[in-house]
């Protein structure tokens, strides 16, 4: 079975993920979906890290030292990012055992968000000095098109030029609000995951 | 005298430390460092998997291939063995003035 779902608080990623075990839904695989295997229901303590590795070697010895220690890796690659880990058994058991550490995830996770939004940083400066910073073209939809007169044409003439144009258009448009949202989205999760990583150093808890 | 600025290590980074004098695997020296401790440190693999890194990178460990491709070797370095011997001294002037002040000695 695949779900889509998103996360950025763990915890609650962490807490959903031992629900669907508790229904006979073993996480296989995650990224960009879950990807859930049927079995026999149980109430496991499953726990998520967040790290990069550059070296393969790096990420085996990371998972060598998870599994030496009872942590079975369910999921994760060198760049996802998320790693899986899971225990049988609902222990009061945890991967990490002091507050920093355990937030440490959310500084590494709001890093990487914060990074991929300065990587789309240069596609605003552009927008701007381009002066296409889309707003003109919701108040004036016309600039979208580039055909020269279109707007003075009448009749037959106007609306094959203006019909012949639309999907451009709509693509200089469109293709702007896509890059606007992923850039909003970046910001929103920086600030989502830095939050909890406040949170979390501030929890002893969590 | 200026004072290194790692100093005081924290008592996790200290366990560790003393632990690496003899080269181990992540797991075993997670097992010594609640050894050594009479089990006050218990590193869970995460946070230990943090601390060995940051070692790393302050360069007061060194990792080794072993002949095990899965598990690397971590060893004390130079570096990490004097600020080890560092806070060593600091403790046991802390050890030596409490002594005097708590149990009546001679102040100096």
């Amino acid at each position: 079975m695949k779900k889509i779902k998103f996360f950025i608080d763990f915890h609650k990623e962490e807490q959903w993920l031992v629900k669907m075990a508790a229904q006979g839904w073993q996480l296989k695989k995650q990224g960009p979906v879950y990807t859930f295997e049927s079995a026999a229901p149980e109430q496991p303590t499953i726990k998520i890290d967040y790290r990069h590795f550059k070296k393969q070697a790096d990420f085996i010895e990371y998972r060598s030292l998870f599994e030496d220690s009872g942590w079975q890796h369910i999921s994760g690659t060198k760049h996802s990012g998320n790693q899986y880990f899971k225990r049988k058994g609902a222990y009061d058991d945890d991967i990490f055992s002091d507050t920093a550490s355990r937030a440490g995830r959310y500084k590494r996770l709001a890093d990487m968000m914060l990074s991929i939004f300065i990587l789309f940083l240069p596609i605003v400066f552009i927008s701007i000095s381009k002066g296409t910073l889309g707003i003109d073209y919701l108040l004036n939809p016309k600039t979208l098109y580039f055909t020269p007169g279109l707007w003075e044409m009448s009749g037959a003439k106007f609306w094959g030029r203006f019909l012949f144009e639309t999907p451009f258009a709509l693509m200089r448009g469109f293709s702007w609000s896509i890059s606007l949202a992923l850039i909003i989205l970046y910001v929103l999760m920086t600030i989502k995951s830095w939050l909890l990583y406040r949170k979390a150093m501030n929890d002893d808890d969590v | 005298m200026r004072r290194d600025k790692n100093l005081p290590l924290t008592e996790t980074v200290y366990y560790i430390l003393l632990a690496l004098k003899e080269p181990t695997h992540g797991y075993v020296l997670m097992q010594k460092v609640e050894e050594l401790s009479d089990g006050q440190v218990r590193l869970a693999a995460g946070t230990l998997y943090g601390a060995i890194e940051n070692l790393l990178k302050k360069e007061f460990i060194i990792s080794m291939p072993s002949d095990d491709v899965r598990r690397k070797v971590y060893a004390l370095s130079q570096t990490g063995e004097s600020i080890l011997r560092a806070d060593y001294q600091r403790m046991s002037h802390i050890l030596k003035i409490t002594e005097q002040i708590l149990n009546g000695g001679a102040p100096k």
